[in-house]
């Protein structure tokens, strides 16, 4: 009997690894195997096809060396605090504010959703368009008689990013509001009850029950939005290119641009572990504490 | 799909037509001429391969770089297209260097190219003594495009034809309300900008030995300095709205006469040409801003990948055939703006600005490499960094000068 | 029953100002979002209803003068990109084509990885998890060539396989995340019994996991038909030539280096690329916040 038990346990945790088989595979081969290819290509001297020497840190020396990568590193950290931060306050306003029993709700949800169906490049090229100061808002204010109106926000080096963050967070913010308005739906009525009878105002209610209680929620939207903001590259071409000057660039654009126009793969990849070993250190954390850690030995 | 069917169709054609007779050359060929005037042009050299028995399979990527990139990885997945737009750059020298490409050298020994095309076409395309690509067009990316109107509005007499004569233009400009320089400032364009001062301020030795030797000297010299300042200079006479602008969106501001002047490449006359505007009336072409100043010669050309299939080798000779035939390259530069790349064709088809780039281009002296030909593609993408950041920051010459020598002499 | 309905004045109670006027703050707010919200797409689809003519005069926010659906007809069906002047309605099918296995196996996988992960103790399944996350922030660039050599010695470089392999690839994260979090929160008991029962591991997977996955799956197949859709690097890389995406056709029309640029027929096809994720929101919009809300992405 018991080694009736044992074989059949061995044989159905068989089929649980079998079946875990592509992932394994892909882990292995599509994406550690490409880290690693990539980390070995950044100690080599390699421009547009790979070379097997090893020039030790000297793509890094350089890529340090290089005012736009330094310059696309200090923009990726704005847009990332600023997009991220704004899209959990807007989508999170956004979810209570629809949740307070509001007529045309659908229409309300939709409209703060839909701009996540569309692509980067859409949005980038919109927005582009719209903030434009020669067609668009500024052109149509002056025209109404306020001649003395500007929004120059994309063609500024100093006020580009506010842009590039306007336009990442009309793109994202709903995604956080339907995560949130989810949570929301999902909360025990009784518990609003006990604090309306507490008489503890709404918004204490909202900062300090209710927001704790969607925790997973807020982190698994700020995951996913987190991983839109460090490959973002599509946005950036469509809307600014960069521009003006090296004021927008940010590191996936520099990766690409390295790695095909200016056939550098050596410090693209370089440049590609870094960011790989940045994102480590602030996402590793995060995620295990969230997804693996108390969870990993129970699953 | 569409694709499938179309060289079904082909297939099919060829099956009943010429049944029996040799089966026809297909030629898969990679570029990125989208746009109206680009698609007429390549048309003609499509039209003429097929003409000749060939069969033309169109795969057209906007975009350079996604183009090349596309051709690049097509080599290298093993699937390579019969022929590919491409440069002549660092990349070319590398993807001939792994063996990648097939040479054509019998081609180009049939046609005597060594004599028939300007020297720093043949240097640019021959490598270890062997032709590994067709030149198609030339292309000087360093005209200055003036508005008639704008210039007349301005009480500007004549176009300047030094660089004292077009501050005072630009100045004239600037009083009488208008727009003096059209500038898209996005980074190719800026540069194009800087190229233009580095030519016309500091002349062909300085082009030359600044980009090609890395000269320290040069680079330190006075007037590399001075091609640095007058770039500065010329950020007063740009408008608000430039950042981003397209070339083309820019080239508008001309034909609208909102603008006086734009430094831009042969291929602008397109834009001229569809609004029906004509050389000469409503617009002028200038070559530079000295008289000797050089004609840079940029341009595009066909590469061929490697292939041992036979039928694949004879499209690409075919194809080579095709590209540089006197009567194809007329009407097909004709169409592109840009001028033919051999000097033995029928001058009296091209327009005012084309024979004039032709008659400058006959004196040896005046012709000079692209950028793009003199550094590799990451030391130019460095010197295309540090020429933004120039132009949108308050950077100093000093500091310039100090990030110029770093970046070319490293 | 929620906030809603207790901030929300009732029938029987008499409305206090301050409830008025906080329900006139509420709506106030969602309008104006919304119409932040909808600004751009009111521009796109405007822009798409003009001449070229009207265009050129500036007003990006004006109604059109006279109505003209040519640019529409023209992005559809006759706009060119170098030789071939077929429109996007070629790529639209080959998106199609991409589209649906894409979508169909990366979701199948996702759930199962999913149920693997949560319901069998497999060694090492958390740190292939781990794995898999932290990939999901590379971008993508840096995969691009190591893949295109892999492919290239399978054989599928630049055919459907290769590029539906890829989204499969690069979906996984999410995906597996997805149905991970969905199937931890999910009752043992029912899975217990089934073991129980003698139920393998397949059969529990298909005749009582998947039967349960519905609210998630609606979830993943929004996500995935919008990724998948918009998508435009991995398809340009991998579709091969007979294969290319809409998206590959959007940008040769919307991007040409030189000529006139059509802004009417680049709204126009934007639009048209962007139907068919913005049809899957307009359509699912509700079962995307239902489906999140029961419990799709609990942490």
């Amino acid at each position: 009997m018991q080694t009736a038990q044992l074989t059949w346990h061995v044989r159905r945790n068989a089929v649980a690894y079998l079946a875990l088989l592509p992932m394994a595979a892909i882990v292995v081969f599509a994406y550690l195997g490409t880290m690693a290819w990539s980390i070995r290509l950044s100690f080599s001297s390699s421009r547009l096809l790979p070379r097997n020497d090893f020039v030790g840190f000297a793509q890094y020396t350089e890529l340090f060396g290089t005012s736009r990568w330094l310059t696309s590193l200090e923009n990726f950290a704005f847009i990332a605090v600023f997009f991220l931060a704004i899209c959990f306050v807007l989508g999170t306003l956004l979810a209570i504010f629809i949740d307070q029993n509001v007529r045309a709700e659908g229409l309300f949800r939709t409209a703060f959703l839909y701009p996540y169906a569309m692509s980067m490049v859409v949005t980038g090229l919109m927005w582009q368009w719209i903030l434009n100061p020669d067609l668009g808002i500024e052109r149509t204010m002056r025209d109404m008689g306020f001649s003395g109106f500007v929004l120059d926000w994309v063609v500024n080096s100093n006020t580009v990013l506010y842009a590039v963050v306007l336009a990442t967070v009309w793109h994202g913010a709903g995604l956080v509001m339907a995560l949130l308005l989810a949570g929301l739906r999902g909360i025990d009525t009784d518990l609003w009850k006990a604090t309306r009878i507490d008489g503890i105002p709404a918004w204490r209610v909202y900062a300090f029950i209710i927001l704790p209680i969607l925790r997973p929620m807020i982190v698994t939207s700020l995951v996913l939005l987190s991983i839109s903001i460090v490959k973002m590259y599509d946005l950036i071409v469509a809307m600014t290119n960069g521009g003006p000057g090296n004021a927008s660039e940010v590191p996936a654009k520099f990766i690409m641009d390295n790695l095909f126009e200016r056939a550098n793969i050596g410090l693209a990849t370089a440049a590609s572990t870094t960011m790989l070993v940045t994102v480590l250190l602030i996402i590793a954390p995060v995620l295990y504490s969230q997804y693996l850690g108390k969870k990993g030995s129970s699953a | 799909m569409f694709h499938k069917t179309k060289s079904l169709a082909h297939t099919a054609m060829a099956l009943t037509i010429g049944a029996g007779a040799a089966h026809a050359q297909e030629a898969e060929v990679i570029h990125f001429w989208t746009s109206g005037g680009e698609s007429a042009a390549i048309s003609v050299i499509a039209e003429a391969f097929e003409e000749r028995g060939g069969n033309w399979v169109d795969n057209a990527i906007a975009g350079g770089s996604a183009a090349r990139g596309a051709a690049i990885n097509r080599i290298i997945g093993g699937d390579p297209s019969t022929a590919a737009l491409f440069n002549t750059s660092q990349q070319y020298h590398e993807i001939i260097g792994e063996g990648l490409l097939n040479d054509i050298d019998g081609v180009a020994n049939r046609n005597d190219w060594d004599n028939v095309l300007p020297a720093p076409i043949v240097d640019a395309i021959k490598v270890d003594g062997k032709y590994y690509a067709a030149p198609v067009n030339i292309h000087m990316p360093l005209w200055l495009w003036y508005s008639s109107d704008a210039l007349q509005e301005a009480g500007i007499e004549s176009p300047p034809e030094t660089m004292e004569e077009f501050f005072a233009a630009l100045d004239a400009l600037q009083e009488a309300g208008i727009t003096p320089l059209a500038l898209g400032g996005q980074r190719w364009q800026e540069n194009l900008l800087f190229s233009a001062m580095m030519t016309n301020v500091g002349g062909h030795d300085l082009w030359t030995s600044v980009y090609a030797d890395k000269d320290e000297a040069a680079i330190n010299s006075p007037e590399f300095r001075e091609v640095i300042e007058t770039f500065i200079r010329l950020k007063q006479y740009v408008d608000d709205a430039s950042p981003g602008r397209n070339w083309n969106d820019t080239t508008a501001m001309l034909i609208s006469d909102e603008a006086g002047f734009q430094f831009m490449g042969d291929w602008a006359k397109g834009e001229f040409k569809q609004a029906d505007q004509e050389i000469g009336v409503d617009y002028g072409c200038l070559p530079g801003l000295r008289a000797d100043s050089p004609y840079v010669l940029g341009g595009d050309v066909f590469v061929f990948p490697r292939t041992d299939d036979p039928a694949q080798i004879e499209a690409q000779t075919m194809l080579v055939e095709t590209i540089t035939a006197p009567d194809v390259q007329v009407s097909f530069n004709n169409l592109k703006g840009s001028i033919p790349i051999r000097s033995d064709v029928d001058a009296t088809a091209l327009d005012e600005c084309a024979a004039l780039g032709m008659e400058i281009l006959s004196d040896p002296s005046r012709q000079a490499p692209d950028a793009s030909q003199m550094m590799e593609e990451y030391v130019y993408g460095s010197v295309q960094d540090i020429i933004t950041e120039l132009w949108n920051t308050d950077m100093s010459v000093d500091e310039a000068v100090s990030r110029f020598d770093s970046a070319l002499r490293n | 029953m929620s906030v809603a309905e207790l901030i929300a004045p009732a029938a029987r109670r008499p409305v206090t100002s301050q409830q008025l006027w906080g329900r006139i703050g509420i709506y106030a707010f969602l309008g104006a979002m919304t119409l932040f919200f909808l600004l751009p797409l009111y521009v796109m689809v405007v822009t798409s209803l003009k001449t070229m003519d009207e265009i050129r005069l500036g007003q990006i926010f004006a109604l059109p003068r006279e109505l003209t659906f040519d640019a529409w007809k023209v992005a559809w069906s006759s706009a060119c990109t170098g030789l071939d002047c077929t429109g996007l309605r070629v790529g639209f099918w080959n998106s199609v084509e991409i589209l649906i296995p894409s979508v169909v196996l990366s979701i199948l996988l996702g759930a199962l990885n999913g149920y693997a992960l949560s319901f069998w103790k497999v060694r090492g399944g958390n740190v292939l998890f781990a794995c898999l996350l932290l990939g999901a922030f590379m971008p993508y660039q840096v995969f691009i060539y190591p893949l295109v050599r892999f492919y290239a010695q399978a054989g599928i470089y630049g055919s459907l396989p290769g590029v539906v392999l890829t989204h499969v690839i690069f979906g996984m994260p999410v995906m597996t995340l997805l149905f991970r979090n969905y199937y931890s929160g999910l009752p043992t008991e029912l899975f217990k019994a089934a073991r129980i029962d003698g139920a393998g591991f397949w059969m529990i997977f298909f005749t009582i996991i998947l039967p349960m996955s519905v609210p998630i799956t609606i979830v993943a197949v929004i996500m995935q038909v919008t990724a998948i859709w918009n998508d435009f690097l991995l398809g340009l890389v991998f579709a091969g030539r007979e294969n290319l995406p809409m998206t590959v056709q959007l940008n040769n029309i919307v991007n040409t280096t030189t000529g006139e640029r059509a802004y009417n027929v680049n709204m126009a096809a934007t639009i048209l690329t962007s139907l068919v994720p913005l049809a899957v929101y307009l359509g699912s919009g509700r079962w995307f916040v239902r489906g999140i809300a029961s419990g799709a992405v609990k942490g």
